[in-house]
């Protein structure tokens, strides 16, 4: 077992529950927390590295699902990833705040401009299968390939950022992250066309 | 640029790391519902929710959680345990006879109200009826009262509560015509039902009345095999 906190996400009852949520079932939320309040928390922390804001962060991210539920379609099922997409987005917001890198728009893609993607995402792509692949894709990377795909991902850095970051020139980064993107790519099996 | 241009930067853009132009570009795909663009989001975002539950497990506090309820309302902050119970029996006492009073103030008002239309379907002249079930050995057993002016009444019996996702729903069937749906109802825990549709029909061209189980939103045209029928007896 790669985490054993994996082994919630083998529920894939995610579309009784965003019924629930709709009605303002008050256990709902409650069950929504259990299922992913750990997942949440535990991205947050790894971008903003503060226990209590990435607290914060989640309790955000919680109060902007109950908020917006209504969006969701529970036949699709989509809703660890929606949700995971929303903690990532207030975490990297924070981020760039902090550090005086401006606002995100992050917020624009998930929640108005693309939201139809997110709520077409296949049902249980957070399964073991798929995260045990994805892990071993990142762990077979080398480690500068796995730096710029963290820098991206957990820091929301461009590749202009990272070039800057890294002391390496700007073409050599792109190299990096199109070499490590093609390689997850490949890993996960994702169609090239 | 292409979509075969762009086929690099859909997993940054998915995780706002994108630059011009690039970003302006797949925006611009998307928004015109660019099939080929909309697939490769769908799957950068499905690789970045993997990346995001790959991040190493940690627990928040155990107060998150009651935060989180809280601040939608459903859940107080924690306080001294001997208090919270003295406070909490004091309030719970009060409440029960409050609400007792409220419930059972509405209860009578809407007992009233709906006892009053169903009188009047009842005793309207010109109301017929239909019995259902009385031949099957686990019916819900019953009768509906259909007054031309009044509306129709259902009274049932051995009528199991529904899922708790689930709810009756009754229907006017016409004889020649899709079904038509005539509101929603519960059964009580004791299997008794008794469901109100007021208003004018037209009995000559109503067959039956039906019920189905549907989902609690209701439906607009059934989507189950009928658990009740009761066929209006033909005109004279």
């Amino acid at each position: 077992m790669i985490f054993p906190i994996f082994a919630v996400y083998t529920n894939s009852d995610d579309g009784a529950l965003i019924e629930r949520l709709k009605r303002r079932d008050p256990h709902a939320l409650a069950e929504l927390y259990d299922r992913y309040g750990r997942l949440a928390y535990s991205l947050a922390l790894r971008v903003v590295r503060d226990p209590a804001i990435a607290e914060d962060l989640v309790q955000e991210t919680f109060l902007r699902v109950w908020n917006c539920v209504h969006s969701i379609d529970p036949r699709k099922n989509a809703l660890g990833p929606w949700l995971l997409a929303i903690a990532r987005n207030r975490a990297i917001d924070y981020l760039r705040s902090s550090a005086g890198r401006g606002r995100s728009v992050l917020v624009e893609l998930d929640e108005n401009d693309h939201a139809p993607l997110y709520r077409e995402l296949e049902a249980g792509i957070l399964m073991s299968d798929q995260l045990r692949r994805v892990k071993a894709a990142v762990d077979k990377l080398q480690p500068n390939l796995r730096a710029v795909m963290e820098l991206a991902y957990f820091e929301g850095l461009s590749q202009s950022e990272m070039s800057a970051k890294m002391g390496q020139p700007l073409g050599t980064i792109k190299t990096w992250v199109r070499t490590a993107l093609r390689s997850l790519r490949d890993e996960l099996g994702v169609a090239a066309s | 640029m292409n979509c075969e241009d762009l086929r690099d930067h859909y997993d940054l853009y998915a995780w706002d790391a994108a630059e011009e132009p690039e970003r302006s570009e797949i925006s611009a795909h998307l928004n015109r519902g660019c099939e080929v663009c909309v697939e490769r989001m769908k799957r950068a975002l499905e690789t970045a929710a993997l990346l995001g539950a790959l991040a190493p497990p940690a627990e928040p506090s155990r107060k998150l959680r009651g935060r989180i309820l809280a601040s939608v309302g459903l859940e107080g902050r924690r306080v001294n345990p001997l208090f919270a119970w003295a406070a909490a029996a004091a309030l719970l006492a009060l409440l029960g006879v409050l609400v007792f009073v409220i419930r059972a103030e509405r209860r009578y008002a809407e007992e009233a109200l709906e006892s009053r239309a169903a009188l009047a379907v009842l005793y309207a002249p010109g109301t017929v009826e239909a019995s259902f079930g009385g031949a099957q050995r686990q019916p819900p057993r019953g009768t509906v009262f259909v007054n031309p002016s009044e509306g129709v009444l259902l009274i049932a019996s051995n009528l199991a509560p529904t899922a708790e996702d689930k709810t009756y729903e009754m229907w006017l069937i016409p004889k020649n015509a899709k079904p038509v749906a005539a509101g929603l109802f519960q059964s009580h825990t004791d299997g008794e039902a008794m469901h109100l549709r007021p208003g004018a029909l037209d009995i000559a061209s109503t067959a039956a009345v039906a019920v189905t189980i549907e989902d609690q939103a209701g439906a607009a045209q059934p989507t189950t095999t009928p658990l009740i029928v009761a066929s209006l007896p033909a005109s004279p």
